[in-house]
């Protein structure tokens, strides 16, 4: 009697609605989570054969027509592999580093608008929570190296803690500018406000905005040509040299993870999202029937082939040159940038 | 710095070059050779295992002389030999270790009459060392393998004639530089 008294009392319309509201939540995650990995190993295969063909070879090629199947080949060889751990390593941290990696990269995919009306969170400070996920990855970084106890992932930690903290900021700066065009840091308000906006992207007012975001989100998902963490020819593999089998590839597919939140940002505040400028749709009408998804994921994808089109394309930069750019070039153009920006805003009324 | 450096710098120009030339050999085509599917041909006169060819009646043509045994390099060659009947020199082991071989063609070249040969076959790998110690009925056998027929005439009429056929000089000889260069 008490129990069925119990249960009516939590089973009431309110709550029903409460359950419904998560459940929808949980499957919009679950769609969220599988077509992002189901990116993430698309994106490597994708890149793969690009860069092997900005190299005159051919890439994947032999696992399925074209090499389609590869991604799923290296998933199971590195589902099967021996889980080795160092005998001295920090064994609590060598767990949690790669968890803790791959959970900010997934977790910032919570925040993107895929198209209208389609984010998991829609929360008000969504940029700022991409910036603290952001960082929160870099500790994994940090904690891979640090428990490792190998000199070469160590090393590596300790330049990417350098290279994120610095870049961060470059990064940060260079979205405030956006931030104050859109006047919100909800990102469906920064696409909407874009959308509003006569060049229908934000990347043409805010193209010093841009570029240094640009160097910023490479340096920020360790991609060439600001890949020292894991440096392969100075540090063996960065942080996670020690790491192999499963623990290794949580490591690898949340840097791709990373690169894809980094392009759905820059596709979101600069690139106009899941809309198209209205110029485009006032002479061709026909394309406004195109869904919202088709846009965003094609700027996604521009920005990801962007990313592989300049790892084949640079060297790496040395270490003092990747400080000196950071701290003397990307800043101050990000300082001036949001200069600019509030100076126009503040004269010419209605422009911004 | 001058101006025009400066722009140069400030635009990149350097790495949009470098982009843009990227970007042109992503249409190019592969040079990529898939190997076990595609072979590439291979050039006559190649350097491959080895064979000891057979005359017109299906005779070892090797005197068991030692002489390319004596030119070898890295002395990979045993050869034993004892008298037979009416005082004939009888070749009881012909032995390589083509492990050791270095493949360069000393022993065709010493050989005067074009007993051992380095045949096109280049695809033997194995997982032990027994298979690469090659004895006299593996070599005769490599000659029915790799030499049948016209390929075996044309390979010491084009590369490798034997100074017991041809007596012209060191200079009229025929060698495999010397077809390379015609």
């Amino acid at each position: 009697m008490n129990l069925m008294g119990a249960f009516e009392t939590i089973v009431t319309p309110g709550s029903i609605d409460i359950a419904v509201r998560i459940l929808i939540i949980l499957i919009e995650i679950a769609i969220v989570v599988g077509i992002a990995l189901l990116h993430v190993a698309y994106a490597t295969y994708w890149e793969r054969k690009v860069i092997g063909h900005m190299q005159v070879r051919l890439g994947p090629i032999e696992v399925g027509w074209h090499g389609l199947l590869q991604p799923f080949a290296d998933g199971i060889k590195l589902f099967f592999k021996e889980d080795i751990i160092p005998a001295n390593s920090d064994k609590p941290l060598f767990y949690l580093a790669p968890v803790i990696f791959f959970v900010s990269a997934l977790s910032s995919l919570s925040v993107i608008p895929f198209f209208n009306g389609f984010v998991i969170a829609n929360i008000n400070i969504g940029l700022l929570f991409l910036f603290a996920m952001s960082s929160l990855g870099a500790y994994g970084i940090v904690l891979s190296g640090w428990a490792s106890n190998s000199k070469y992932a160590f090393l590596g930690g300790l330049r990417s803690a350098s290279q994120v903290i610095s870049y961060e900021i470059a990064m940060g700066l260079s979205l405030v500018g956006v931030m104050m065009m859109a006047g919100s840091l909800n990102l469906s308000d920064i696409v909407k406000a874009q959308h509003n906006y006569p060049t229908g992207m934000y990347a043409v007012p805010q193209i010093l905005g841009f570029f240094v975001f640009i160097a910023a989100a490479f340096a920020e998902t360790n991609r060439l040509p600001f890949d020292l963490p894991e440096a392969e020819s100075e540090l063996v593999a960065g942080y996670f040299t020690e790491y192999s089998g499963f623990r290794f590839a949580l490591f690898f597919l949340g840097e791709y993870t990373g690169m894809i939140v980094m392009s759905s940002i820059a596709a979101v505040c600069f690139l106009g999202g899941w809309t198209i400028p209205r110029f485009v749709t006032d002479v061709l009408p026909f394309l406004s029937v195109v869904p919202g998804i088709v846009w965003f994921l094609l700027k996604v994808y521009a920005f990801m082939f962007l990313y592989y089109w300049v790892r084949a394309t640079l060297p790496r930069y040395r270490y003092d040159q990747l400080m000196s750019i950071g701290w003397k070039i990307l800043i101050p153009l990000a300082l001036l940038n949001i200069a600019i920006t509030g100076f126009i805003k503040v004269m010419v009324e209605g422009l911004l | 710095m001058s101006t025009e450096k400066l722009i140069r710098k400030i635009f990149f120009v350097e790495i949009l070059k470098g982009m843009a030339l990227t970007l042109r050999t992503l249409f190019t085509h592969p040079v990529t050779r898939r190997y076990p599917k595609v072979r590439r041909p291979v050039q006559p006169g190649f350097r491959g295992l080895h064979a000891l060819a057979k005359n017109e009646e299906g005779k070892m043509k090797c005197v068991g002389c030692g002489l390319c045994g004596a030119y070898c390099p890295s002395k990979c060659i045993y050869i034993y030999t004892s008298e037979g009947e009416d005082h004939t020199k009888v070749v009881d082991r012909y032995e390589i270790e083509v492990l050791r071989c270095i493949y360069c063609g000393f022993c065709v070249e010493a050989c005067p009459f074009g007993a051992i040969t380095l045949s096109e076959h280049y695809e033997y790998s194995d997982y032990s060392r027994e298979p690469f110690y090659m004895t006299k009925e593996k070599l005769l056998s490599n000659w029915d393998k790799y030499f049948a027929g016209e390929k075996g005439r044309r390979y010491f009429r084009d590369f490798w004639r034997p100074k017991t056929v041809d007596f012209a000089g060191a200079d009229e000889q025929a060698t495999f530089a010397k077809v390379r260069r015609k």
